[in-house]
């Protein structure tokens, strides 16, 4: 029996557990099915950054777990795994060419109009650098749920699936996190 | 990285329900039908009794056509049922294709016999609001079943589905629609079968989509 068979047969045995509820089969079939997926993405890896192979996986992951009951275990397994790894995937390339097209990069404008009282911005607001560092300074409950829901902008459903955090809790820490963000920026 | 991906594991994992496997496209299928039934029996027995709308006669063309396009709608939704389940062959998309031939064929046959081009340009519309009717309730019935699975191809599976419906209900209008086939109800019914699915799959990605699975799925865990 060759390696690939081996693993198809385990995966589909796994699966199979996972789906009567058996929590430690799909606890170590996620995390086998991690690798498998870092690997197909990275084979990607000419515009995929490593932050955003990982991204690509928990959506798979995510994705795979509401599907579950799709999954026939008389059938093998690494077909209806890739098949939604590769949905997610394009799904995330439009997701990444959507992005591209709605921000343009420039360089630095330190001009805007002659007028001096016109050249505010970088004073006002603007410095992805000065939030990234704003963010880092949040306690981590209100860290995770800005970047779940404001920079990831996952729905607070996905969010709460993804953290195991409730709903209400993410709304309260996102509201503080945005509070203490603005005071943050001003004090700068 | 906001929750690191082993941490995803643990919660997926540790409030882990048991689910049943999706019956196969042919099983959810006949589900789907005997769902139906009784509606489908009721409203075409309201139609054709109460409303004193004559049924239709049972000539051999009029049987071939009725099978053709009630196939067309039983191959349309298993092709739809099976665009939902990841890894499956994409063999199915051709599945209602040869039925769906069958009933243009047969409904093409029946414009040629039916006279003059004044007389197949004439049609009563009087079976509109049936087939909304008979069509919504299949529709609906089907979007609801088909939110079970994989938004893998969100247009196909809403375009399948549309056809798969508006072909069921399209079936049940003509047992109580004693007309014979002209161009017009070339127009109206297998034209309106093909509207109905351009504009469902305009707007399949609404309807199904990962975001919403994702969603309803922590809201069941929850």
């Amino acid at each position: 029996m060759t390696e690939s068979q081996e693993s198809e047969d385990r995966f589909r045995r796994l699966m199979g557990r996972a789906q009567t509820g058996d929590s430690g089969a799909y606890a170590e079939l996620l995390k086998e099915v991690t690798l498998v997926l870092r690997r197909v993405y990275r084979r990607q890896k000419n515009f995929l950054r490593d932050q955003d192979i990982e991204d690509l996986v928990q959506d798979t992951l995510l994705s795979l777990h509401s599907v579950r009951a799709t999954y026939d275990p008389s059938r093998p397994f690494m077909p209806w795994l890739l098949a939604i790894a590769r949905n997610r995937f394009v799904d995330g390339a439009r997701r990444y060419s959507r992005q591209g097209a709605r921000e343009v990069a420039i360089e630095d404008p330190d001009v805007t109009f002659k007028a001096p009282s016109t050249n505010t911005i970088r004073e006002a607001f603007g410095d992805p650098q000065a939030l990234h560092r704003a963010i880092d300074q949040l306690p981590s409950g209100q860290r995770d749920a800005i970047e779940m829901l404001k920079l990831r902008e996952m729905s607070l459903n996905e969010a709460s699936e993804a953290s195991g955090i409730s709903i209400g809790a993410l709304k309260v820490a996102t509201h503080r996190a945005m509070k203490a963000l603005r005071r943050l920026l001003k004090e700068r | 990285m906001i929750k690191n991906t082993e941490g995803l594991i643990k919660n997926l994992s540790q409030d882990l329900y048991p689910v049943r496997p999706l019956p196969s496209p042919l099983i959810r299928t006949l589900l789907w039908i005997v769902i139906l039934c009784p509606y489908v029996v009721l409203v075409v027995l309201i139609i054709g009794l109460v409303l004193r709308r004559p049924t239709s006669t049972l000539d051999t063309r009029f049987v071939v056509e009725q099978i053709f396009a009630l196939s067309t709608g039983i191959a349309a939704a298993m092709a739809a049922f099976a665009s939902v389940i990841p890894g499956r062959n994409r063999s199915f998309l051709f599945w209602p294709l040869i039925p769906m031939v069958g009933w243009l064929g047969t409904l093409g046959e029946g414009c040629l016999r039916a006279g003059t081009l004044e007389t197949s340009f004439h049609h009563n519309l009087w079976c509109f609001p049936y087939i909304i009717i008979l069509g919504t309730a299949p529709a609906i019935v089907l979007g609801v079943m088909l939110r079970r699975g994989a938004p893998l191809t969100p247009h196909i599976t809403a375009g399948l589905g549309a056809i798969a419906a508006a072909g069921l209900g399209n079936f049940c209008v003509r047992l109580v629609h004693q007309e014979d086939v002209t161009v017009m109800l070339l127009a109206w019914h297998v034209g309106g079968v093909f509207l109905v699915a351009a504009l469902s799959s305009a707007a399949g990605s609404y309807m199904l989509n990962w975001r919403s699975v994702v969603g309803a799925s922590a809201k069941t865990r929850g």
